[in-house]
């Protein structure tokens, strides 16, 4: 039984490959892949974009890097229990080692000048450790936010977007401009795969090319992503224009517009008691941190136990 | 009678999607000189897949492909290859970079690193084998019509003197003249020398041009014979939703009659059918 | 029966462009029937069935002369809700049509923009997915979908809107035989079984020939010939010259009606022609 050699799905058999039907069973989306099932669909749309809001954007709030790393935790046993495809997130791997070498860097070479920064040496290197605390304490919070938002798009489609942002009375013309950019965004990466390809098939091999070649390389892709964009926008404006679409989403026959996809979810006691909850959370983070400062490094026990050892 | 040169020869070949699915299964094909070849199949049957694998565009799997030697799997082997097959897309506008035409078919040539001199040489020697007259050559190519930026793409593929070219869908959303216009094109190409693979739907061009049509379905090889023998077999194309042309279809019906199975034009399908009517029948005039 | 739709002197040019890219055009279309119009590419087909739409002038700048009238009214004088909830329009792209973010979206759009109330749209829904056999698509994303499955989901979405007049310019062309067969089926199910005038600009002839009532054939903006499809191919020569595909079968018959051997009317398919040519297979000699 032979291995194949394709980096993104690891050794598997082939021999088990069934033509045309994927490994495991997900739905695509303009980002990535959701759940066929989860206990998450069972919540209206609204309910979920909440969690967006909250686990995407409270941690700003929060400095104490040891909450953050509970958040991430939380967040990550929320995406287990949704059924998300756990090994998705490998694709964020290279992500988070970047940003923390980044961060890390920053901090060590150029910590900048502060009569209280208390400076430790490791490997030979003064550091000062106020600076490399604070690295860590954004380090974390990005990796919160970042967390936030990911769980967010691994467990809800373009449709479920649309319909809270509807529920939440976003005027139609604008609600249907974001569909349409994210259709015109899934055509866009269809046209840069075959452009892409098109390139190699003359010769270019982006590889062995230098940094400002290639540089130089995506400013081309513009000439035939733009063709390809203008050639679009006529054909779909006269697909609108035979829908009876008018620009500022106006119903033709007159009165309200109905929308049907919004009353194929049922808006349940326990959306209205997830909803308050997470607006309650979220107001009352903001305000134990804005006014009460509950979340600030001082509060953070591991900084307590870092500066008792060096002073 | 010595066997044609193996120009581009896939062996066990796989291909799975990063996705996990599987799109190729186990192929085994050689393409020879001075081959023309049509790949049929259903969407989803993996033509485009196997086009892609035999240009280098696609890394299998599992298995290899060669083309010319050259194994498709080792790094750095983009530039060599491009000089070996071409690969034509479907939309012009996908593979249009330039906002001239001369720059455009020069492109290639420049990419692969020939000095200046040859680059303007083989500008001008594609342009002149498509019919891309000089006054063109500082125009816009988003400008052209279809069918001239058909054209310079096809130059542009050209400009690298591959042995192999294939197309994608060449007369797709062109008129009959157009398809013809195209079509005899490649088949001058042909004639000199070149091997062309089409991808297609068109039976009627399959039946009037390939010499040899690989059958594509479920990810393998179906059928991999003469123009002739795959569209007498009609039952195995139907598993892809290929049709032989309603010519050949017409024969096959009145095959019980003595007409031949594999009749692919109507001048012939005439003269099979008088030669299979009684004799002594007068013919009103 | 007065035709639905009559266009009397048709001009129309493009801003810009020095030609007209319609010319004289004069065409009366019999309500009910299916009308199939052919041509190369440039013949103005596409231009043609926009005029009857709305979509030229409404949506392109240009120079129009003479006039367009549906259901009886001319096509200036109508609102844009008569012309959505009238006449129905299907592009080629299947791409650039889909536009929301499910089927069921898709579906619904047309009829949300005209302003049904829900339960009117649930009937529609339910009524027209049976018709082109998309029910199991309908929470599905563009993204989980074909071409062919798009397209015959673009129809439905138009059919929805219960269109006395439907047109489709080049429906099947950027489908494959299996995409094609599904659309035609569905033509045919319309032309049998709704009372909807069809209009499809083609140039898959074979398959469209035989379902139509009348051919128009357009070439340099001008209308060239307008016949039943047995009157259309009784001179195939003009035909091929102008390069028009004719059925393998039609050209087949047409030589045999040369040499004295068929008898008119040339069939159009494969079904019309085994019979006459099994007689003839099978006849005995004069001796």
């Amino acid at each position: 039984m032979e291995k194949f050699h394709s980096e993104s799905i690891g050794a598997t058999n082939v021999e088990n490959l069934q033509f045309n039907v994927p490994i495991r069973r997900m739905r695509r989306t303009l980002l990535g892949t959701v759940p066929v099932e989860s206990p998450l669909y069972s919540f209206h749309p609204v309910t979920r974009f909440f969690s967006l809001i909250l686990l995407g954007v409270a941690p700003l709030f929060i400095d104490t890097p040891e909450l953050n790393v509970l958040w991430i935790m939380l967040i990550l046993l929320l995406m287990i229990y949704g059924r998300v495809d756990m090994s998705r997130l490998k694709i964020y791997v290279p992500l988070i080692f970047t940003v923390a070498l980044f961060m890390f860097s920053i901090a060590i070479l150029l910590p900048g000048e502060d009569p209280t920064y208390i400076p430790f040496k490791f490997m030979g290197i003064t550091i000062y450790y106020q600076r490399i605390f604070w690295a860590l304490v954004s380090y974390v919070r990005v990796m919160a936010l970042l967390f936030g938002s990911i769980q967010y798009f691994l467990t809800n489609r373009e449709t479920d977007m649309l319909v809270s942002l509807q529920t939440l009375k976003v005027p139609f013309p604008v609600t249907y401009f974001v569909g349409l950019s994210i259709r015109g965004a899934d055509m866009f990466m269809q046209d840069m795969k075959t452009i892409r390809e098109a390139e190699r098939a003359r010769g270019l091999d982006e590889g062995s090319l230098a940094f400002k070649d290639r540089a130089k390389l995506y400013a081309m892709y513009m000439i035939p992503l733009f063709t390809l964009a203008i050639r679009r926008a006529d054909e779909i404006g006269n697909a609108l224009f035979v829908r009876g679409y008018t620009f500022a989403g106006e119903v033709l026959g007159g009165g309200k517009r109905t929308s049907t996809v919004m009353n194929l979810y049922q808006f349940k006691v326990r959306d209205t008691f997830l909803c308050a909850l997470q607006v309650g959370l979220f107001v009352t983070m903001a305000i134990l941190q804005l006014k009460f400062s509950q979340f600030r490094i001082d509060h953070s026990p591991l900084n307590a136990y870092f500066l008792s050892i060096l002073t | 009678m010595t066997e044609r040169e193996v120009l581009i020869e896939a062996s066990n070949l796989h291909y799975v999607y990063p996705d996990g699915t599987l799109a190729l299964r186990a192929i085994d094909l050689q393409i020879r000189t001075g081959e023309f070849i049509a790949f049929v199949g259903q969407n989803g049957s993996g033509k485009t897949t196997l086009a892609k694998c035999l240009t280098a565009l696609f890394k299998p799997s599992l298995g290899t492909v060669t083309i010319e030697g050259l194994n498709t799997s080792m790094r750095g082997v983009t530039k060599n290859i491009a000089l070996k097959v071409g690969y034509v897309f479907q939309n012009p506008d996908h593979q249009i970079f330039n906002d001239t035409v001369r720059k455009e078919i020069a492109y290639g040539p420049k990419n692969i690193g020939l000095p200046e001199k040859e680059v303007a040489e083989r500008v001008e020697e594609a342009a002149a084998v498509a019919g891309i007259g000089e006054h063109l050559y500082t125009t816009h190519p988003f400008f052209l019509p279809k069918g001239l930026r058909q054209r310079v793409a096809i130059a542009s593929i050209l400009a690298m003197r591959p042995h192999t070219i294939f197309v994608d869908e060449p007369t797709t959303g062109q008129d009959n003249l157009q398809s013809l216009e195209v079509m005899n094109f490649l088949k001058e190409l042909w004639e000199e020398g070149h091997t062309i693979v089409i991808i297609t739907h068109e039976m009627p061009i399959v039946a009037m041009y390939a010499e040899r049509v690989i059958v594509m379905g479920v990810g393998q090889i179906l059928l991999d014979g003469s123009t002739r023998d795959i569209f007498s077999q009609p039952e195995i194309l139907a598993q892809t939703y290929v049709k032989p042309p309603q010519i050949t279809r017409f024969a096959q019906e009145l095959s019980s009659y003595g007409i031949p199975r594999d009749v692919l034009s109507v001048p012939e399908m005439l003269e099979a059918f008088m030669r299979a009517r009684p004799k002594g029948m007068a013919i009103n005039s | 029966m007065a035709p639905i739709i009559v266009l009397n002197n048709l001009f129309w040019q493009y801003e810009g462009q020095e030609d007209f890219a319609l010319r004289e055009i004069c065409l009366k279309i019999e309500e009910s029937s299916f009308t199939s119009i052919i041509g190369p590419n440039e013949a103005g087909k596409t231009t043609l069935v926009s005029c009857i739409r709305g979509l030229i002038p409404r949506s392109y700048h240009g120079i129009l002369r003479g006039s367009i009238e549906v259901l009886g009214k001319n096509i200036a004088d109508k609102t844009e809700l008569e012309l959505a909830k009238e006449i129905g329009f299907v592009f080629a792209d299947p791409e650039a049509q889909f536009t929301a973010m499910t089927v069921l979206e898709e579906l619904a759009f047309g009829m949300e923009n005209i302003g049904f109330s829900l339960n009117e749209i649930k009937e529609r829904l339910e009524w027209v997915t049976e018709m082109t056999n998309i029910q199991d698509l309908l929470d599905k994303s563009p993204f989980e979908i074909s071409g062919g499955q798009k397209q015959r989901i673009t129809i439905a979405s138009m059919l929805a809107l219960k269109p006395k007049i439907f047109i489709l310019d080049e429906p099947t062309s950027m489908l494959d035989p299996l995409g094609k067969d599904q659309i035609i089926n569905i033509l045919t199910t319309l032309k049998e079984q709704e009372a909807m005038t069809l209009i499809v600009v083609e140039h898959n002839i074979e398959q469209i020939a035989p379902l139509s009532d009348q051919i128009v054939l357009m070439a340099d903006g001008k209308v060239l010939k307008s016949d039943s499809p047995q009157d259309f191919f009784c001179d195939i020569e003009p035909l091929e010259r102008l390069g028009i595909a004719v059925p393998h079968i039609t050209s087949f018959a047409s030589n045999l009606l040369d040499l004295g051997l068929y008898e008119p009317p040339l069939p159009l398919t494969i079904e019309q022609a085994i019979g006459p040519c099994r007689l003839i297979l099978e006849q005995r000699g004069r001796e």
